[in-house]
């Protein structure tokens, strides 16, 4: 069964009439080819998927297509400006955070959650905040680094 | 710098999920819910009647299609008791382990191929199943595979130095035994792949998130009955593998199939419990022994026995029956041992086939020694520091040719170990140890130290010594490389460019790192030995192309050549600042400049490969030393400091301290990013992550939710430090690392929860140690 839904991605507006059953991930990958979205666990455990739905972050794994209709989401792709790294994601770059890449994009949504809604943060917080996102490679020290030398960027202004 | 991680920071990966072709269509593998059953039946029709169904192909099928598995490793040409089982990816007539695929479906749409799995009629005669390989052993077990007459896959029996001996000059002998259940990597991105086969070129091209593209494309061939040079296999991004994409590609070849039949493009990405459920398996191993020490605490001999559970097998389905040598040849660790004799049995049960995950069997031997080590500490009473300090190998024993033939290259254990007793503040923590035990606190100090095996390069067996690397400029002055080294997160885009750019001297924008493909001889990033085999071959490749870059540039600057010098991807003379060029008029001149008034003719009669070397590389070690199946022997320091909570048996991680010698470091942001991760899995495996099986052969833990891998939060900071002892058989100096981390982690809290738990006579018997567990060991040595 196919719905009708509504829904700004990145800031651009899409009309979609898409299945019932595809979730928030099928519909970002498959329709509209935004790939920094992974398949992960699809089970909301591995936070490989993770995107901000209306400014917070969800597993687009969970989320149906009728719970799409008229919600704003934000990818990587979305915190790019004119091309350029976000501030956030040249941290990551530059603080040796990315290894194979497959869970970073996931952990970026959430860390920018994160810088968006708390002024100070301990590095217990950080790891608390980030819990959610599963990475198997970076044993999160570099992660953790990254969003602090993130933070630093925010508080100097630059950021956006 | 960090091109690929830009791209891959900003969406721009290319994982094998992101692959697609106009006209794709998709497969779904679909398993077994038994773990042991014959297969009475297999009905198709209805699902081939539903719309979006292209083909649904089974094992019955494909015994007619195509040829059995090949084996990884044959040691039964050495004597051994070795078996191959005959064996195709889909369950021809009976299931042996639980999610076995017994039939493939053909879809227009992955949710399609799904819809159809209900209507498949397959009828199954269940047969009583063996999941545990103490009972898998006994005569009147259920057989796994019958034509066998037991479960014994490999048996081997392992003799080094002079056993008997050092037990009669023994002061005492101590009983050890130490468990390890079954674990595995399970990177974030699962296994998958693309297959395309191009009728016009008759060419089956594969893109495939693998470690091992050059052994996948044999693989494929040999089962499709296609030549090799007609299977082409190209790695994209691959979102971690571990070792569980080395040699696991067992399903890879019916993908292929599935493009042939349906004259399609076909995808393959498995779900995340299918990657659970069929992924390869590692660990669950039983050690039982006796170990000869004096009461200074030196060890003299150790006798064993192994029993490591291969679930169905591991010789076609995964390359790890092999592991079963390393875990035996681990063993002397960074220790004077006198004498070792292994007894090991590879037993094969009604779970999932065991495959490789990062330490390979390495990482048993070496953890057992390590646990070892606590015995003799606690019952010698020296500190687990002064014991190691003890018995290590010096560094002036270097290159050391350890009791069971391998050759140490070079080390300083010593150096190693004090500098993380330094980091650590050891002895101010044995302090508050005390103290706190007064207030009902149970902290707890772990060391361990491991001296790991990089590089494999194993005779009769397909993790040979293979390697390729070409290195080669662009007639606009780029230069490319391109090896087997494939990239799994762990730098080796970024190591192979910084090591090329330094020796030629040219930017590393200038330089591209090509992806991976089969076309490159070569075993892939596998055993470390990206450091090893791979670089060598590479900094060998930019230095012989370096030389012709010299010669070159003399003639066209009119300059002699030892005043030739590059940098920033400039050539000049070193003596008249006038004369220079870019790479790019280089490499232009050269191409096309033939003739009387370019190229001098002896440079020219090099023409055919004047700016393009191809190099391969041996290691010197192995060709001396033909028992020691490893090039390069890095060393690393755990210390850790855990809390018990003895009331609930939580284990908190206090302090944590890794200090490593990975020979001549190439780049530290990297090394360390290898012991952070390394660590944390470390951690994972020893308290919380387990496949745990029913009786009756069915996963448990199936999910992340259920086999529970280190968040953030459960993951400590980690203290890191470095010695460098450059390895005299590599070209850099640089020694495979890696693995280490992950096998001293799991010992040294191990170690520590013993340590922590000794007011309460408590030896830990296996692992993971786990709340539960940790309870039940305090309730039981209470009861004593």
């Amino acid at each position: 069964m196919k719905v009708p839904i509504e829904t700004t991605v990145n800031g651009k507006v899409y009309k979609l009439e898409v299945e019932a059953r595809f979730t928030l991930l099928d519909i970002l990958r498959d329709e509209l080819k935004i790939k920094s979205v992974h398949r992960g666990c699809e089970e909301g455990e591995c936070g490989a998927c993770t995107v901000l739905l209306n400014g917070k972050p969800v597993c687009s794994c969970l989320v149906l297509t009728p719970q799409i209709d008229g919600t704003e989401i934000t990818t990587v792709e979305g915190l790019l400006k004119d091309g350029e790294l976000h501030p956030l994601m040249l941290a990551f770059v530059e603080n040796d955070a990315i290894q194979c890449g497959y869970c970073t994009p996931g952990v970026i949504m959430t860390a920018y959650y994160l810088l968006n809604n708390r002024t100070e943060f301990t590095d217990e917080e950080i790891r608390k905040g980030i819990e959610g996102n599963l990475c198997r490679c970076t044993g999160y020290v570099h992660i953790v680094k990254a969003i602090k030398a993130a933070k630093e960027s925010r508080d100097s202004g630059n950021w956006w | 710098m960090g091109k690929r991680e830009k791209r891959l920071v900003s969406g721009k990966g290319w994982y094998v999920d992101d692959i697609s072709f106009p006209n794709m269509a998709h497969c779904l593998f679909v398993g077994s819910p038994y773990a042991h059953a014959k297969i009475q039946s297999i009905d198709v029709s209805k699902a081939l009647r539903m719309p979006g169904i292209l083909t649904v192909i089974t094992g019955q099928e494909v015994v007619e299609l195509i040829e059995p598995l090949p084996a990884t490793a044959d040691f039964g040409a050495l004597g051994w008791h070795w078996r191959i089982p005959k064996v195709y990816p889909l369950a021809v007539d009976k299931v042996t382990f639980q999610g076995e695929p017994v039939a493939v479906i053909v879809a227009e749409h992955p949710y399609v191929a799904l819809d159809a799995v209900d209507l498949l009629d397959i009828k199954y005669e269940p047969l009583p199943p063996v999941t545990d390989a103490i009972e898998a052993m006994r005569a009147d077990s259920p057989l796994v595979h019958e034509e066998w007459g037991d479960n014994i896959q490999i048996h081997l029996e392992f003799n080094f130095g002079d056993v008997e001996g050092a037990f009669k000059e023994a002061d005492r002998i101590l009983n050890v035994s130490w468990r390890e259940n079954r674990v595995s990597g399970f990177p974030i991105e699962a296994r998958g792949c693309v297959a395309w086969y191009d009728e016009s070129t008759e060419t089956l091209n594969m893109w495939c998130s693998t470690q091992v593209p050059f052994l996948l494309q044999q693989c494929v061939s040999q089962v499709l009955r296609i030549p090799t040079s007609r299977v082409r296999v190209v790695v994209p991004d691959i979102g971690g593998a571990f070792g569980n994409k080395d040699s696991s590609y067992w399903k890879d070849p019916v993908v292929g199939l599935a493009s042939i039949l349906t004259e399609r493009p076909v995808k393959w990405f498995e779900s995340k419990r299918e990657f659970l459920v069929t992924g390869p398996h590692q660990r669950d191993v039983i050690w039982d022994g006796e170990v000869a020490v004096k009461n200074d605490g030196r060890v003299l001999g150790i006798k064993a026995k192994l029993i490591q559970d291969l679930g169905v097998e591991s010789s076609n389905r995964g390359p790890a029956a092999a592991s079963l040598v390393a875990a035996c040849c681990s063993v002397p660790n960074a220790y004077h041992l006198e004498g070792l004799r292994i007894d090991a049995y590879g037993v094969v049960t009604n779970k999932s086939p065991y495959g490789a995950y990062r330490g390979f069997g390495k990482d048993k031997g070496l953890k057992f020694m390590e646990r070892i080590m606590a015995l003799v500490s606690k019952e010698c009473n020296i500190e687990p520091a002064e014991l190691r300090l003890r018995n290590f190998i010096q560094p002036y024993e270097f290159p050391y040719k350890q009791i069971q033939g391998y050759m140490y290259d070079s080390g300083n254990y010593p150096a190693v170990l004090e500098e993380g007793l330094k980091l650590a503040e050891v002895d101010s923590w044995r302090v508050k140890q005390r103290e706190l035990r007064k207030q009902g606190k149970y902290i707890g100090i772990g060391v361990a130290f491991v001296v790991e095996p990089a590089g494999t390069t194993v005779p009769y067996c397909a993790h040979s010594g293979l390697v390729q690397a070409r290195v080669r400029i662009t007639p606009d002055g780029i230069v490319e490389v391109y090896s087997d080294r494939t990239e799994l997160g762990q730098g080796a885009e970024a190591t192979n460019a910084m090591v090329v750019s330094d020796i030629l001297g040219v930017k590393s924008d200038d330089v591209v790192i090509k992806p991976v493909t089969s076309d490159m001889i070569g075993i892939g990033s596998i055993s470390s030995r990206g450091a090893v085999y791979c670089l060598s071959a590479i900094a060998k490749g930019a230095r012989e192309l370096r030389a012709k870059v010299v010669k070159v540039a003399s003639a066209l600057l009119k300059e002699e050549p030892e005043n030739i010098s590059m940098n920033d991807s400039i050539i000049y003379s070193v003596k008249n600042s006038g004369k220079k060029c870019t790479y790019k008029e280089l490499a232009n001149y050269a191409y096309f400049r033939p003739g009387p008034r370019g190229l001098p003719k002896d440079i020219q009669m090099e023409q055919a490969f004047l700016l393009d070397v191809l190099t391969s590389w041996y290691s010197p070690n192995t060709i001396e030393n033909p028992t020691s199946t490893y090039t390069t022997f890095c060393a690393g320091a755990d210390i850790v400091i855990v809390e018990v909570d003895v009331a609930t048996g939580v284990t908190r991680i206090l302090e944590y301290v890794h200090v490593h010698d990975a020979g001549k470091i190439i780049s530290k942001g990297i090394v360390d990013g290898q012991i952070y991760g390394g660590v944390v899995q470390g951690i994972g495996e020893a308290l919380s992550e387990e496949l745990v099986y029913t009786k009756s052969g069915e996963l448990l833990s199936n999910s992340y939710a259920d086999f529970v891998m280190p968040t953030a939060q459960d993951s400590p900071d980690i203290v890191v430090g470095h010695i460098e002892t450059p390895s005299p058989f590599t070209e850099l100096g640089s020694k495979g690392m890696g693995e280490a981390p992950i096998i001293g982690s799991k010992a040294a809290i191990i170690n520590a929860i013993e340590d922590a738990l000794s007011p309460f006579n408590v030896r830990v018997p296996e692992s993971p140690a786990t709340r539960e567990r940790v309870r039940q060991w305090i309730l039981q040595a209470q009861q004593r």
